[in-house]
């Protein structure tokens, strides 16, 4: 866990320096890498270290399920050597493997983790071919490949790899979408995807999000149960929220913690045994897939306090890669260093904090809100901002349509002025139908102008005047033409307003409703005198 | 929001133009059944009837030309028509949806606090604000309002073609 959180680290790190992943997924990303454990973080550091990294997160993987049982032997020292729970884990398959890959990373940080990034990048190195290979692949592929180069060391690379396969299934199976097996399949994919590129991923995973970061997430998860040595990926996690000096100092004392409680583990026979540890790793994956998912870490305890630390880590990785992919503030990282410490403690505070984590991680996932510092992250408290930010959106539109509303502050005086507004021109067109209800009697043929100015003025509209005027004479030929002996009739009414005028009208109307343009324009030209003036007041209104 | 509000705004002209058409269109048949139907009603009643007739035609128009994809047309529609029909039987209707509309409301009022005066207020002067949450309804609203806007300005236009 402590290696692949180191290794998180060391990518977050490694993403600064190669600025891929702080542009592509930015800070978020790193964490997110980061807090995955081990997979996340070797998926981390594909990402930024291209294929290095990602022969980094297999090898870690690997090694997280070698490392169980290299940690039982090597633990003490590589607890020692690691600083971070990454160096323990990678120490231990970077010790046998190259150990310098991984640390080449953490160097380019500047962290304490520098040896053991280096380590690791020199694993990573070493992996990368394999790494390459498995972003053509899938993890287990590059685990595979990967043992062979950096795990030859490793006595049981096979092993290591079912091992690594059985995370990788117990994460698919648990998380099914989301969750992958390993989650890195995704990132791979991901990352493949992106052109099989460190960048590639990073970008992905900026750009899927929450999908990333779940993924991420459970990869870390995968990767603390592999890890086992929860603390350590804890002192990992903390390690990566560390960007700052503070963090580094809090991740430094969790990782001191970390690494105690690992040395413990480690002295308990690497805590259940590799396997065991791993078993119980892939359990409390599931469980912190599951919490990352549903949100209910804490409904699946883990069964073992390491499993829950695990667990815990993975939560907080969580919490820390959605915070500081949501913010990449310092605050997110602070909190995020809060919560390794108080998984450090174990107290059911962890617990709390994994389930308000979990909780944050699905609401990330359906809905893209995440809450700030200090505000409340229950599903209804967040629903509710939703939907108070829904209506002042709305309120915001309503304020450019319904005129001296822009002045106005407080939604309740918005209310009324939006309701007096309603009023006032429902009230309006009611006037209106009066007046043209009292003008209608009067100007019987004035329907027929209205309806021929007003096929004009949606003709005229679109084009300018001078179309208008070229409409006139042809309509007046074309009218001519139709309607021959209308027109003789309908000249003399014209001026006087005959009967016959309407009439012919009328009779001009059905047509009309049919055919609306040719009466429109001929209209115009048999009302001439009159409806000629009409129109063109309507057209320059 | 931006490339809705410009959508919107390049729709308008369209509804616009076709807001005026189907009302003119309206105007005329009544115009017409007017002079066919009419007889012996004094001044007052006719101008009355047509008032309401006019009103009736505008609103109708404009849902029309909306058309289902609001809330408040269909709404409005539905009204229209089911006052349209039967008159007698509209009466009864008319009582026993009132009754529904002050239970309703009374529900409302219970359930929501929050300023409840001004949100019922809109619910009443937005056809078919009473089944809508508050959200729908501000969004309804503002396209109710938009299109109310554009039925003033074509009827203004009328209005001031006939005076003249």
């Amino acid at each position: 866990m402590d290696t692949s959180d180191k290794d998180k680290f060391e990518l977050e790190k490694s993403n600064d320096n190669p600025i891929n992943y702080h542009s592509s997924g930015g800070m978020s990303s790193d964490w997110r890498f980061n807090s995955t454990s081990i997979p996340n973080s070797s998926l981390g550091l594909v990402p930024t270290d291209n294929l290095m990294s990602v022969c980094r997160g297999d090898l870690v993987g690997a090694a997280s399920c070698s490392s169980s049982s290299v940690i039982d032997s090597f633990g003490p020292a590589m607890w020692e050597h690691p600083t971070n729970s990454q160096n323990l884990v990678f120490c231990d398959i970077n010790a046998q493997n190259i150990a310098s890959s991984s640390n080449t990373v953490g160097i380019g940080k500047g962290f304490p983790f520098s040896s053991r990034n280096g380590i690791d990048r020199t694993l990573e190195m070493g992996w990368n071919p394999p790494n390459s290979m498995l972003k053509g692949g899938i993890f287990l592929p590059n685990a595979p490949g990967m043992l062979p180069q950096s795990l030859s060391q490793f006595p049981a690379d096979s092993a290591f790899i079912e091992r690594a396969a059985r995370f990788s299934c117990f994460n698919g199976g648990d998380f099914g979408d989301m969750v992958n097996p390993f989650g890195v399949p995704e990132s791979m994919g991901l990352f493949s995807r992106g052109g099989g590129m460190m960048q590639g991923p990073g970008e992905v995973f900026v750009g899927s999000g929450m999908k990333s970061v779940s993924g991420g997430q459970t990869q870390k998860n995968v990767m603390n149960a592999g890890e086992a040595s929860k603390d350590v990926s804890m002192s990992v996690d903390h390690m990566a929220t560390e960007g700052s000096p503070l963090k580094n100092d809090t991740k430094r004392e969790s990782l001191a913690r970390s690494r105690d409680e690992s040395k413990k583990g480690a002295g308990g026979s690497g805590n259940d045994s590799d396997e065991a540890e791993f078993s119980g790793g892939s359990g409390q994956d599931e469980p912190s897939m599951l919490e990352g998912n549903c949100g209910e870490l804490s409904a699946k305890s883990l069964g073992s306090k390491k499993r829950k630390r695990s667990g815990q880590d993975a939560e907080l990785d969580q919490a820390k890669g959605t915070p500081q992919s949501a913010k990449g503030s310092p605050e997110t990282q602070q909190k995020g260093d809060q919560k390794p410490a108080s998984t450090t403690s174990k107290a059911s505070g962890k617990q709390g904090k994994q389930g308000s984590q979990g909780s944050d991680q699905p609401k990330d996932d359906y809905i893209h809100v995440r809450a700030r510092r200090g505000q409340a992250t229950n599903s209804h408290s967040l629903a509710e901002r939703v939907r108070r930010e829904k209506i002042s959106e709305r309120m915001k539109f309503l304020q450019d349509l319904v005129p001296g509303c822009s002045k106005v502050t407080g939604k309740a005086v918005m209310l009324d002025e939006i309701i007096n507004y309603v009023q006032s021109l429902q009230r309006q067109v009611e006037f209106l139908s009066m007046k043209l209800a009292t003008v209608n009697p009067r100007l019987d043929f004035n329907i027929e102008g209205l309806l021929a100015k007003d096929i004009l003025h949606s003709r005229a509209v679109p084009p300018s005047s001078l179309a208008f005027s070229s409409e006139m004479p042809m309509a007046y030929p074309a009218l001519h033409q139709s309607q021959p002996g209308l027109i003789p009739t309908a000249f003399p009414g014209m001026e006087s307003h005959s009967d016959i005028l309407r009439r012919t009208i009328n009779s001009q109307l059905t047509p009309m409703t049919a055919g609306f343009k040719e009466p429109a324009q001929q209209l115009p030209n048999v009302w001439d005198d009159e409806l000629h003036n009409v129109v063109q007041m309507s057209y320059g209104k | 929001m931006t490339t809705k509000h410009v959508i919107a705004t390049a729709h308008t002209r369209s509804i616009k133009n076709r807001f005026a058409r189907r009302f003119l269109r309206s105007l005329l048949k009544m115009k017409r059944s007017n002079r066919l139907g009419t007889g012996f009603q004094s001044n007052e009643e006719i101008r009355k009837r047509n008032t309401q007739r006019i009103k009736t035609a505008a609103d109708r128009s404009m849902a029309r030309v909306v058309g289902p994809r609001k809330i408040w047309s269909r709404a409005l529609l539905f009204k229209l028509r089911n006052r349209a029909r039967i008159q007698v039987g509209l009466r009864k209707r008319c009582l026993v949806s009132k009754k529904k509309k002050v239970l309703g409301k009374e529900k409302k009022v219970q359930v929501i606090s929050r300023e409840p005066n001004r949100a019922d207020n809109l619910r009443e002067l937005v056809p078919g604000g009473d089944s809508m949450d508050i959200c729908s309804l501000l969004e309804e609203t503002a396209h109710y309002i938009k299109c109310l806007a554009t039925q003033v300005k074509v009827m203004q236009s009328i209005a001031d073609l006939y005076s003249t």
